[in-house]
């Protein structure tokens, strides 16, 4: 009784014996059938081929949570994963990341518990209101709120995929999830004691959106976060480096602490055009806080406007009428303050006409494309490296000139696994002769991300070892290669940190994708 | 062997083990609780219950009505005044989950609703979507997790219990991590393991939920009853058996054979698919072997359909099974019709215990699946399981922490520790001939195939033949991984073992059963046989086999009369 063999597929197995504290790599054929789960496939290898292989695994419906383990790079639910939907003839089956490994697939779930179990799982309230001898009434709509909260199965999943969680401090999205599901809970009464757990740690998180992406049950883990970041925003309860940039940004429109008057600066002899002089172009170059102000980055947005003026783009900036896009500050939960820069920009994007907007930072990008108000305007955007893999593909742009550099591209969180903008930088950098672009273990929607969203880039206060930059730019120096890409300012701000803190800046150099084009033409 | 001691050991953190846990901590803040399980609590097979638990809680129903339902469910078996005792304290158990934050579906005037289910003649089943047992669970290990004196071993496994003059003493644990045994010692142990059905092949249950408990126990001298009663859950998805919940019959959704017909009016024209489950899973069976089940890739099967009930309604109570359906079924039941069967489901037998969760074991208590009070006799309602956990959790969980306060530790002798150690040791040594899987697979085949729904005398005595013989050839299985630190072929070796064992006691009770009542359906012998069998079957462990005795069952308020649906 049971259907034909589709296929056969290799398994090959990441390995831990504990004993000899060995890893290895174990590759079995399975044969598949339709429907066949991972985690059928692991227990034919048990059963069949190699009794000695370790996994957990229980209800094989998807709701213990027990079988989590990364798949070609990507953590899932091996009992909840059709082995053919994956569309492989080889696989790759390793443990889930961020917990030491106990034996093969099996890791030591406890540094992912002990997080959860700092918050409080069940409800506050009064000792007299619990004593009520029926239950409290909860209408439908106010279940409703946090319902999907509640789906969580504690299969750390989301931990395993998280940057903030390589520094143990970080609850974890999960917790801070749970935590949340309870706040917005009408028969909860905690929430002063509710933030408590979580004030000096959730900072950490990046926004990356990892969670909620690797989620099985599909638990806004993310999102979440930024409303615990709400709370404790409006409580008053964060950090001064929070604090910091929020008021920077109330002060001067910018998280840069610079004034606003100072904002064309980088510009200097580049002939760009500006709003209000300018009231219509054909695109409107959103060029960025970070590009703006920090020096580094300057030379980024130099480059661009040195290619629009190459290429003869009809193009104009705000000017000094630009101010944040409130990406960050978005995520750093401040909502008020956003509304207002977000109705700000709006404005000035009807003054200015303009076919489309070009923006360097992705995080400019996502808000423009995602977040309410500015998806209610529907915003023609793309990220420069969209707008150049089309010059490029239309042959207005050749880069011709050789550039003999070992390269990998790192996938900026907010492009890549929030975008799903993948492609288009790769695309310019393999139309650049002589670049030799390799791929990082970690890539595309497993991309690790680089440490700088959510404000983090201002606020980092982790030891360096704990930084997800860090972390990256070993993984890069593993690789092989001469070159780190990136296509967002934040980036090349945290892992160049990373590149001088792991003092290696004669190893390899952090370029913005910009860059490497202007070597090419 | 390192040595430890605690006040109460609770093997299992299921629902069972965990409300035990809770109630033993009210009982004394200065208890010592431990609690054993072989996975993380959360990761229990208790997560898996969907449908509902089941509690009188509002006007109409009566605590009589829950409990006739009850008793006929049970086909009489059930102890009445079990019964009684259970039906009252559910209603408490819902509260408190409530207080403590599970997400029970609301009425729109926003109190706990209730959704009607098979063999009950009210809607009594208190829910949290298709996520009912998923919920108590977490909203009780959040209870649980707030008390300093509840120590939680996660990841070790039990292997024996200690028992001393008929007075438990003390249990064996192999800590998986590590590989290393350790013997614990204490005043009270709450045995709440769960059910054993992963001796059949087609089975709504867990991996890991293998009934170590009830073998434990059962070696260790307590009486396992009725394990001939093995519920069959009329909808088992096809091909991997995942439960798809009786709740989705409670919405509406209705059973179709090869020709299109709601067959169920043929058998049980008043409760239709409501019926109680001993009742639906035969139709079916019936409908199967008499050549009307539709055909599929997996062989025959019925047709769950719920299509009529729209994606809305489907999305906001059946979430669960509609991502399970497409996900391990390939069907989007908002679109096309669930190919089921019946699956093994739950054991009404296990650990004998009485209203207040004893076993014959001084010091020894049972709560949940693993144990038989008797409150199911021979087939239990749907919801009635999550709620016999909660109530009985409580008692085990009370009455544990009375016994702890009034008794002092015991020394255990070094020589039953060095035997157990021997046991081990031997096991993990062996280097025979036979496959773990081998043995594993066919115990599931022998049971599928002839100690299933419908049986027969001549085919469970060769089944019993068989299963004895697989026992045989277990003394001769190569353990291939040696290794210390969680070696799950090891640990595959010691749940075979115990369901070998468990495997032989469920057949050999049920054939002296020559009657059909409730779950066992004998062909040879088709009529309830109040006369004779109007009693409950207890079975102990001797060298040679289970060795049975019966035991009268309690009747208070409802004799039994024909069992009509």
């Amino acid at each position: 009784m049971s259907t034909k063999v589709e296929k056969i597929v290799e398994f090959k197995i990441s390995r831990f014996d504990p004993e000899s504290k060995k890893h290895y790599v174990s590759t079995y054929k399975v044969p598949i059938r339709k429907g066949t789960t991972i985690l059928e496939a692991l227990l034919y290898i048990k059963d069949n081929l190699d009794e000695s292989l370790s996994f957990r695994h229980s209800c094989r419906m998807g709701i213990c949570g027990s079988c989590g383990v990364n798949v070609n790079g990507k953590p899932m639910l091996a009992c909840y994963t059709q082995v053919l939907h994956l569309d492989a003839d080889s696989l790759l089956i390793e443990p889930l990341a961020n917990m030491p490994v106990i034996k093969d697939l099996v890791v030591d779930i406890q540094p992912f518990f002990d997080a959860y179990k700092k918050t409080k799982t069940i409800l506050i309230k009064p000792e007299e209101a619990l004593q009520k001898p029926t239950e409290f009434i909860q209408m439908p709509a106010e279940l409703k709120k946090f319902w999907d909260l509640t789906l969580c199965t504690k299969c750390s999943i989301c931990y395993s995929a998280c940057p903030a969680a390589i520094d143990e401090r970080f609850l974890g999205p999960a917790a801070l999830t749970a935590n949340y599901r309870f706040v917005i809970d009408s028969r909860d009464e905690g929430c002063p004691e509710r933030l408590k757990p979580m004030e000096d740690n959730i900072w950490l998180c990046t926004q990356c959106n990892s969670c909620t992406l690797f989620c099985p049950k599909l638990v806004s883990c993310a999102n979440s976060i930024v409303e615990d970041h709400s709370l404790l925003v409006e409580a008053g309860n964060i950090p001064r480096t929070v604090k910091d940039v929020l008021e920077s940004v109330y002060k001067y429109h910018n998280p840069m602490a610079t004034h606003q008057s100072k904002r064309m600066d980088w510009a200097e002899g580049l002939n760009v055009k500006t709003f209000p002089e300018i009231t219509s172009a054909d695109v409107l170059f959103f060029v960025c806080c970070s590009a703006v102000y920090d020096l580094r980055n300057r030379e980024v947005a130099r480059i661009m406007a040195s290619i629009f003026n190459k290429m003869g783009v009809n193009y104009a900036t705000l000017g000094t009428e630009e101010w944040c896009c409130g990406d960050h500050v978005l995520r750093m939960g401040e909502k008020g303050m956003f509304e207002e820069l977000a109705q700000h920009n709006i404005g000035t994007f009807t003054k200015l006409k303009a076919e489309k907007i070009v923006t360097l930072s992705p995080h400019c990008y996502n808000t423009f494309k995602n977040d309410t108000p500015y998806v209610d305007e529907k915003l023609n955007v793309q990220h420069y490296t969209q707008f150049l893999a089309e010059a490029i593909q239309q042959g207005k742009i050749k880069p011709s000139k050789p550039v003999k550099k070992k390269v990998a591209y790192h996938d900026p969180c907010f492009l890549g696994k929030r975008n799903e903008i993948y492609d288009a930088p790769r695309q310019i950098l393999q139309a650049i002769s002589g670049l030799e672009l390799s791929e990082m273990k970690r890539t595309r929607e497993s991309s690790f991300c680089c440490g700088g969203g959510a404000g983090r880039v201002w606020t980092e206060e982790a030891l360096p070892e704990k930084r997800p930059c860090v972390d990256r730019i070993k993984e890069a120096l593993e690789l092989g290669v001469d070159t780190i890409a990136v296509a967002c300012p934040f980036c090349v701000t945290t892992l160049e940190d990373a590149v001088k803190v792991l003092d290696v800046e004669n190893k390899i150099a952090v370029k913005d994708v910009l860059e490497l084009l202007r070597e090419a033409i | 062997m390192e040595k430890c001691n605690h006040d109460i050991i609770i093997v299992g953190a299921g629902l069972a083990g965990l409300r035990a846990a809770v109630a033993a901590a009210e009982v004394g803040n200065k208890l010592d609780i431990a609690v054993f399980s072989k996975h993380h609590p959360l990761r229990s097979h208790s997560v898996c219950a969907q449908g509902g638990t089941a509690a009188v809680m509002h006007e109409k129903d009566s605590f009589d009505l829950h409990a006739f339902d009850t008793v006929k469910g049970a086909d009489y078996l059930a102890d009445q005044d079990a019964v009684e005792f259970f039906v009252r304290r559910a209603p408490k158990e819902i509260v408190l989950t409530e207080h403590w934050g599970c997400p029970w579906s609301r009425t729109p005037d926003g109190k706990m609703n209730q959704r009607p289910f098979g063999g009950h003649t009210q809607p009594r089943a208190c829910f949290a979507a298709d996520m009912t047992g998923f919920h108590e669970m977490h909203a009780i290990y959040g209870k649980a997790t707030t008390y300093s004196n509840i120590k939680f071993y996660d990841e070790w496994f039990v292997t024996s219990l200690i028992v001393e003059n008929n007075t438990a003493i003390g249990l064996t644990a192999i800590e998986m991590t590590t590989g290393k045994l350790h013997a614990f010692t204490a005043k009270a142990i709450v045995m709440a393991t769960g059910g054993h059905e992963r001796i059949y092949e087609f089975t709504t249950f867990s991996h890991t939920t293998t009934g170590d408990g009830m073998a434990i126990a059962y070696r260790a001298g307590v009486p396992l009853e009725d394990m001939e009663f093995v519920q069959f859950h009329p909808t088992g998805l096809i091909p991997s058996g995942v439960l798809i919940t009786e709740g989705a019959r409670g919405e509406g959704g209705y059973l179709i054979n090869a020709n299109g017909e709601r067959f169920m009016k043929r058998y049980a024209p008043e409760r239709m698919e409501l019926a109680p489950r001993d009742v639906i899973s035969r139709a079916e069976q019936t409908e199967i072997l008499e050549g009307r089940g539709l055909q599929g890739p997996y062989g025959p099967y019925i047709a769950l359909n719920l299509t009529h009930l729209g994606e809305e309604k489907i999305n906001e109570r059946l979430p669960l099974i509609r991502d399970v359906a497409i996900k391990l079924g390939g069907v989007d039941p908002v679109k096309e019709p669930i190919p089921i069967r019946p699956a093994a489901h739950y054991s009404m037998g296990g650990i004998r215990i009485n209203v207040k969760t004893e076993t014959p074991i001084a010091g020894l208590y049972a709560a949940g699946e693993c144990s038989c009070i008797s409150v199911h006799g021979a087939n239990r309602l749907g919801t009635n399981s999550t709620a016999d956990c909660l109530v009985f959790g409580v008692v085990a969980g009370e009455e544990a922490a009375r016994r702890a306060l009034s008794t002092s530790l015991r020394e255990v002798s070094k020589e039953k520790l060095l035997a157990e150690e021997n046991r081990i040791a031997e096991i993990l040594n062996r280097e025979g001939s036979e496959r773990i899987s081998v043995i594993r697979d066919q115990m599931r085949r022998i049971m599928n195939e002839k100690v299933w729904i419908y049986r027969r005398g001549d085919q469970l005595e060769s089944a019993l033949k068989e299963i004895r013989e697989l026992r045989k050839r277990f003394k001769d299985i190569k353990i291939e991984d040696k290794g210390k630190s969680f070696n799950t072929g090891f640990f595959s070796a010691l749940q075979l073992d115990f369901m070998l064992e468990l495997a032989e006691v469920t057949v050999a009770s049920a054939i002296p059963r020559t009657e059909s009542r409730g779950a066992h359906s004998r062909l040879d012998y088709p009529k309830r046989d109040d006369q004779n069998w109007l009693k409950h079957t207890l079975a102990y462990c001797t060298k040679d086999g289970p060795r049975l005795e019966y035991i009268p069952v309690t009747v208070t308020k409802w004799p039994p009369v024909a069992r009509k649906y």
